[in-house]
């Protein structure tokens, strides 16, 4: 390996990387993903509705979305395609963002990225398609990028114990 | 709107190893400050310390009890802690779990309409 690599392989450690295997041809998975009436119907956190404001799929194009919960309140969210190549390979910056669609800090963390870069791949075999999506802080300082890791650390330092813990009560109030 | 960083912000005060050590504490019951410092083994004056930055991004509530004043977790005030991990991890998944819904009936759909 060489010298210029290293940074590479170390932004590589601060990356999230989730991989899904689905069902589904590759071809209908790439549609899910970029068609808003389908995008609607399966993304975004439970329990809210995803309203689709726009959706331009090319690099430099945007997806932006607002979330509303059955009492009424709403976040905003964006992303800044960076590469489109259909049907294998999307990347893209997601934020947070106001209606208008400016970016803005994370509705409860003051010191979170403001930009997360993510990756996603579709590749098929014997008709299923094994997804894998990467991302990591995009232009962060080094205050961001702490809380980034220190996130992270938070769920692998036994947190796990005191989320399920939380479930519970949260179930039990409502 | 500015903000100061460790006392407004639950990110801010969970990043400390101790703070998550005394949310772990106090996750199993109601503690005195004198409980948590010798379950920490560190000193008192310091888990107060600790104990009002927790308690002023309402992680834990307090009351008192005779002479002892005892502190307990406020699920509520970990409740945006929470929600930023369905925000990452958790959050992807779970879309991803629709999505799989998603796939499943748009393909059974499209057979019966062959």
């Amino acid at each position: 390996m060489t010298e210029t690599n290293k940074p590479d392989v170390d932004v590589m450690d601060r990356q999230l990387v989730i991989t899904r295997v689905f069902d589904a041809p590759r071809d209908l998975v790439w549609k899910a993903w970029t068609e808003p009436d389908r995008l609607a119907l399966w993304w975004g956190p439970k329990g809210f509705k995803l309203m689709v404001a726009g959706l331009d799929l090319r690099p430099g194009g945007v997806f932006h979305y607002g979330m509303r919960t059955a009492n009424g309140q709403e976040m905003w969210g964006k992303f800044v395609y960076v590469e489109v190549v259909a049907p294998e390979r999307i990347v893209l910056i997601s934020s947070f963002s106001d209606a208008a669609g400016n970016i803005t800090r994370h509705p409860m963390s003051a010191a979170w990225p403001l930009e997360v870069m993510n990756t996603l791949t579709l590749t098929e075999h014997d008709g299923k398609t094994t997804l894998i999506l990467r991302g990591g802080p995009h232009n962060a300082t080094a205050e961001e990028r702490k809380t980034f890791e220190d996130a992270k650390t938070n769920v692998q330092m036994g947190f796990k114990g005191t989320f399920d813990q939380l479930d519970e009560y949260l179930a039990s109030a409502r | 709107m500015a903000r100061s960083a460790t006392t407004s912000d639950v990110f801010n005060a969970i990043a400390e190893a101790q703070r998550r050590q005394i949310i772990d504490l106090l996750s199993h019951g109601e503690r005195s400050v004198n409980d948590v410092a010798a379950a920490l083994g560190i000193r008192q004056p310091q888990a107060s310390k600790h104990l009002r930055v927790l308690k002023e991004v309402d992680l834990v509530s307090v009351r008192g009890s005779g002479q002892q004043r005892l502190y307990r977790l406020n699920g509520e005030g970990l409740k945006p802690i929470h929600d930023w991990t369905m925000t990452f991890e958790h959050f992807w998944e779970e879309s991803f779990d629709r999505l799989d819904e998603y796939l499943k009936q748009i393909q059974s759909k499209e057979k019966k309409n062959d």
